[in-house]
């Protein structure tokens, strides 16, 4: 089975063609400062770097990547960059939908249950007149300044009360977590082209690496 | 790390800009105080809270963009959605685990059994003065149940993961093992949810001064400021690397709590986490309690196990 059908989903590929003239070993000492950060191994083998990290720290500008290879290739019209990066964060977050669709499910028959059970016991009858026949007492001091009188909170206003956890907090982080799958997805492989290219062609103001030199202490 | 609230960097930009970042936490608290206490019976209620406080986060979340504290702190996709993933945990999981075995069981228990005539005493005291109390006492017991947390190991093991954050944002409070939050989570304030309007106001507190705890904003508010509430600087102070200074501001709102009690550390802190600044997994995460406990049972059993050496 071919796995590229859906391997995208944690899989960045691309390419970004080198500055006229440059070397493979001047590519690589120049990217090469990305892989010094904290809990980043790295090998290099001539024309090509492979690279795992574990642990890595927020700061790390390629954090959301857990291994990957650089290659670059040369042909008779020039060098190019390819690259493979994997990403466990894409594909957790791809699947985190999948989990909060699921917790909204046991919320529901957690609900269903409670119902059934509030149900046959009759309690689904109030006793609120009981509670509003009370008068609350308000200070002085806030009556004069306007504050509302004070009301026994309002329960069992709505006929159709959810019974047991809600699922409405699951179903919206499932959607937040498709969303963010998406703009993820997209922003990431952009930021570290960004990134790639800059370091290629010597545009990167910020060339120390961000994790292995905390500025405090 | 710096001490001494005379040696932080102060807000730069222009009069606007640093008026804003100046006044922006006092002016919020009094609106949201002042909405509270004239909000109509309808709209003081749970539901309205939640709105305002995604709303404000939201709000929160891009001031971190227009003015961070520190650059290494700026929030990044990987983990803006590792800090979503704990705060549906928290909306889910913690949330429903909480109505079941939670504080909630013992509060609606009593509450049940309640009678309302009892509580007048209370209820005749200014809306401001219960909302403090409330508030009070809750952040009394979170006090010493995270003083607790960074002093019996037991308890700190549910704990350590939230320390290994390594920079602070609007979301990073929910950061660490659902226990935790569940613990940290657990405190009398939940009892007088039956006065509405107090609660809210003493929620507001939280909302208007606890959330800034874990923010990447660099706010310059007045010295009195600091000296009641707690703040993302002394917050940070208690996420540093340096271990002393971890021990240090363990309230959630109002930090002369911990001026009471000779805990309170005022300046601010860059460097994050544990173990030099070490990131911790989410799956680390949940199983950090566990396993760290079980190393440590069998150590010491291992401990005891040991055949005793003669003297020479």
């Amino acid at each position: 089975m071919n796995t590229r059908f859906f391997d995208w989903i944690w899989h960045v590929r691309d390419s970004i063609d080198l500055p006229a003239g440059q070397s493979h070993d001047e590519a690589m000492a120049r990217l090469e400062p990305l892989f010094h950060e904290r809990g980043t191994t790295y090998e290099r083998f001539g024309n090509s770097l492979s690279f795992g990290k574990k642990g890595q720290p927020a700061q790390d500008k390629m954090s959301v990547y857990d291994r990957g290879e650089l290659l670059v290739e040369t042909h008779a019209g020039g060098s190019r960059l390819r690259y493979h990066l994997v990403s466990r964060a894409f594909l957790y977050c791809f699947l985190a939908p999948l989990l909060f669709l699921a917790l909204a499910q046991v919320n529901n028959a957690i609900s269903h249950y409670e119902r059934a059970k509030a149900e046959a016991a009759g309690e689904t009858e109030t006793d609120k007149d009981k509670d509003e026949a009370i008068e609350l007492p308000q200070s002085s001091i806030d009556k004069f300044l306007g504050a509302p009188t004070p009301e026994i909170p309002g329960e069992d206003k709505d006929e159709d009360k959810q019974i047991g956890p809600s699922p409405t907090p699951a179903y919206v982080f499932a959607g937040i977590f498709v969303v963010l799958f998406i703009a993820g997805r997209i922003l990431e492989p952009y930021l570290v082209k960004r990134l790639f290219r800059r370091r290629l062609f010597g545009l990167d103001e910020d060339a120390t690496p961000a994790s292995a030199t905390p500025t405090a202490a | 790390m710096t001490i001494g609230w005379e040696n932080l960097p102060k807000v730069e930009g222009g009069p606007f800009k640093r008026a804003f970042f100046r006044w922006f936490q006092p002016v919020m608290l009094v609106a949201l105080i002042a909405f509270w206490y004239y909000a109509p019976n309808d709209w003081a209620v749970a539901s309205t809270a939640i709105t305002l406080g995604i709303g404000f986060k939201i709000f929160l979340l891009g001031l971190e963009w227009v003015n961070p504290r520190f650059k290494s702190w700026q929030l990044t996709w990987k983990e803006f959605a590792v800090d979503l993933f704990y705060v549906g945990m928290g909306y889910t999981i913690v949330r429903t685990l909480s109505s079941y075995v939670g504080d909630d069981v013992i509060i609606g228990a009593v509450q049940s059994a309640f009678a309302w005539e009892k509580f007048a005493w209370f209820m005749t005291m200014p809306l401001l003065l219960q909302a403090f109390l409330i508030s009070f006492m809750f952040d009394f017991g979170q006090y010493w149940m995270h003083r607790g947390m960074h002093n019996w190991y037991p308890l700190w093991l549910t704990h350590a993961p939230h320390h290994y954050i390594t920079q602070l944002n609007i979301n990073k409070g929910a950061v660490g093992n659902p226990i935790e939050l569940f613990l940290i989570g657990l405190g009398v304030g939940g009892f007088f949810d039956f006065l509405p309007r107090a609660f809210l106001l003493a929620g507001s507190l939280g909302l208007a001064v606890s959330i800034y705890q874990h923010i990447n904003v660099r706010f310059d508010p007045p010295n009195w400021w600091r000296t009641i509430f707690n703040t993302t600087e002394h917050h940070s102070v208690h996420h540093s690397q340096d271990y002393e200074a971890s021990r240090s501001n363990y309230s959630a709102t109002w930090i002369f709590i911990d001026r009471m009690f000779g805990t309170a550390v005022d300046g601010e802190a860059e460097a994050l986490g544990m173990e030099g600044g070490r990131s911790m997994s989410i799956k680390e995460t949940m199983h950090f309690p566990f396993t760290e406990g079980w190393k440590s049972i069998k150590e010491r059993f291992q401990r005891r196990n040991l055949p005793a050496v003669p003297a020479e």
